[in-house]
């Protein structure tokens, strides 16, 4: 199992759209994800669980995987956060 | 028979049965099962999932029909809802381990999150529950036999009647051709709803507040945007009455299409030229339609507040684009974001005393420029073909257009640094709307291209007076001698620094005071584009030289009952079939 804090970049944090991409990359390793907030731990791969967080821009999370794929999936997932998801030019 | 009062936002006459919808909402109970039932409680909840699944990609494949690409945002967030095992998991689960009927699996679910969500103290995060309650609800629905017994499904052609409709639902029943018309309680003239009615030409009566109590599905009912009103079980007479109306409604919108195919030059050959107000991007496929030869306001507000704020350069610079293409090669003037005030910004920082005096628009974003920038960028990015313009709202002071032409010159050279600067320049107007910007015309003039009369605002702030407050509503008139004046203030100032205007306010829509504007020799009007037609109709019947004389005597009077009465009279004695009150005008 590997862990990773990760600060939220973008403006509107986990949000609807920003939150179905996580989720939707989640989706295409193996490992369990899962992301921890305020003591909140709920499935990456479950887009209603990520909106439950309502984590906003500038608050840490931690991303935690463990499984085959963990490594890449936690620098895929990272790398998303540090794009802002996209959504910001 | 009785006589519903509503408010009429799209306008028809339609006459046909009653179909309530989705007003008694089902009591679920909780029910258990035997421990063999749970296989089969699960296979009526991957169903129901796979069957709403297939409803909403239909439901989005009907809204792009209609809205084109930007139809997804509606039910995006639903479909991707569908698409998460983790809430499916969740609710198989309570059926396992609960042994309760699929129905209240969902219920208890939906509960749980709903509580989770309201907890939440972010606005946006908590319009999701709408979203949620939406898509189990439609779970919920197909686990039934028949699936959701929408009026969409009934045979023949119905007059819906609801409490309120989502825009899932709205879509649906609208799409497919069935609908006559649409009656609600609650209001909301600018929800997409209302916009898909209009597009769409389904007369729409709201805000009858409770004819959900007195229509029962069956009835006969006839809807009238003129009268705005709901007419249930008319009497034979009455039924008849309508019925002719609905046949001249049918004649006169076919000779409002005839219309548009006309050229834009009065009898006496003087040339105007007829603009589309616009609020969402679909508009611009239809608006030529109706006769517009351009769009001389898109609104972007809805974008700004549709997307939660985080409407990318990218995102826009494609919608503008878009919108550009559909309308080329007549101008497209999109206005940037004129947020606070009544606009129901969630953003707004905190309430002000005087909202209408205080942080909007440009003041707004000359706070914060972020936004601004981005959207300036996407905007100069579109003008690849050249009919694109920008329109500043609410300036009051030169101070703001240097302001704002810095912040043009730093998108500009972010742009051409990222090497997607368009050879041409976009031409940048201003709205007038605050007095002081109009006795400052011949200053503001210098830089800037051209200018937009916002003429609701304008009189609001020429007056004091705010239309929607009931009491002093009956101030808020185009034809106070102090607006006329400040009019032709205009009309001389801008011909004195050689630039061009566009009226884009209501009165540009409504045919006796755009007849005056025209008779001051304003020659661009920007309107909703239902008005079109009709003010077509009006300018190509009438000689502009005669109407400049009329004008011209406005000076003699001091108050506005009188400039109201004699240009009504003038008119009347010069053509006196042309304003015969329009059948089915709002």
């Amino acid at each position: 199992m590997i862990e990773k804090t990760q600060l939220i970049h973008n403006k509107l944090g986990l949000h609807a759209r920003a939150a179905a991409k996580l989720s939707h990359l989640a989706n295409l390793f193996t490992s369990d994800i899962y992301l921890i907030y305020n003591e909140d731990k709920v499935n990456a791969k479950s887009l209603l669980g990520i909106l439950t967080l309502a984590a906003s821009v500038g608050n840490e999370i931690i991303l935690q995987a463990s499984g085959g794929d963990e490594q890449e999936a936690i620098t895929a997932i990272g790398d998303l956060f540090d794009r802002k998801f996209d959504e910001e030019s | 028979m009785i006589r519903i009062k509503g408010k009429a936002v799209s306008p028809g006459i339609a006459m046909g049965r009653a179909q309530l919808y989705n007003f008694e909402k089902e009591v679920i109970r909780a029910e258990n099962i035997g421990e063999k039932s749970v296989e089969k409680e699960i296979w009526r909840l991957e169903n129901a999932v796979k069957k709403s699944r297939a409803q909403l990609k239909k439901i989005n494949l009907g809204l792009q029909k209609i809205m084109g690409k930007d139809a997804a945002f509606i039910i995006e967030t639903q479909y991707l809802l569908l698409k998460d095992s983790h809430l499916l998991d969740e609710i198989r689960g309570t059926i396992q381990n609960k042994l309760v009927k699929a129905e209240w699996a969902i219920k208890q679910v939906e509960k749980k999150y709903l509580e989770i969500f309201h907890t939440i103290p972010d606005l946006s995060f908590k319009a999701k529950s709408n979203d949620i309650s939406d898509v189990l609800n439609r779970l919920i629905a197909n686990l039934k036999k028949g699936g959701p017994a929408a009026a969409a499904q009934q045979p023949g052609q119905v007059i819906l009647v609801a409490d309120d409709i989502t825009p899932s639902e709205a879509a649906t029943l609208m799409s497919n051709k069935r609908l006559l018309g649409l009656v609600l309680n609650k209001g909301g003239e600018t929800s997409h709803t209302v916009i898909l009615a209009r597009t769409l030409g389904i007369p729409a009566i709201l805000d009858t507040v409770n004819a959900t109590d007195s229509i029962f599905s069956g009835d006969t009912l006839a809807l009238d945007s003129v009268s705005s009103e709901v007419i249930v079980q008319p009497t034979p007479a009455v039924a008849e009455e309508i019925t002719e109306k609905i046949e001249k409604f049918r004649q006169y919108k076919e000779q409002l299409k005839n219309l548009s195919q006309l050229p834009e030059l009065t009898r006496d050959l003087h040339q105007f030229h007829l603009y589309a107000n616009i609020e969402l991007p679909f508009e611009s496929e239809i608006v030529q339609s109706y006769g517009a030869k351009g769009i001389g306001l898109f609104r972007t507000e809805f974008l700004y507040l549709d997307s939660k704020m985080s409407i990318s350069e990218e995102e826009q610079y494609l919608i503008y684009k878009n919108i550009a293409k559909n309308i080329f090669p007549h101008p497209l003037v999109i206005r940037t974001y004129d947020l606070g005030r009544d606009k129901s910004d969630p953003q707004a920082p905190r309430r002000e005393e005087n909202p209408s005096l205080g942080m909007m628009a440009v003041r707004l974003f000359l706070k914060d420029r972020e936004p601004f920038k981005i959207q300036i960028k996407a905007i100069m990015r579109a003008n690849s073909s050249g009919n694109i313009r920008i329109l500043f709202p609410m300036i009051t002071e030169i101070e703001e257009i240097r302001a704002i032409k810095e912040i043009m010159a730093e998108a500009k050279k972010e742009l051409q640094r990222a090497g997607t600067f368009p050879k041409k320049d976009v031409k940048a107007g201003i709205m007038l709307e605050i007095p002081a910007a109009v006795r400052l015309i011949r200053h503001l003039g210098h830089d800037i291209d051209f200018f937009s009369v916002g003429s609701n605002d304008l009189i609001q702030y020429l007056l004091a007076v705010d239309r929607n407050n009931s009491d002093v509503s009956y101030l808020f008139s185009p034809y106070h001698p102090a607006f006329i004046h400040i009019l032709k203030e205009i009309r001389t100032e801008v011909d004195r620094i050689g630039k061009e205007v566009t009226i884009c306010g209501e009165m540009a829509g409504q045919p006796v005071p755009a007849l005056m504007l025209l008779g001051m020799g304003f020659t661009n009007f920007s309107m909703n584009a239902m008005a079109i037609a009709e003010i077509k109709r009006v300018f190509t019947q009438i000689h502009y030289a005669r109407l400049r004389k009329v004008v011209g005597h406005l000076d003699r009077f001091s108050s506005r009952t009188e400039i109201e009465a004699f240009l009504n009279t003038e008119l009347l004695k010069l053509y006196p079939e042309l304003l015969q009150r329009s059948q089915g005008s709002v």
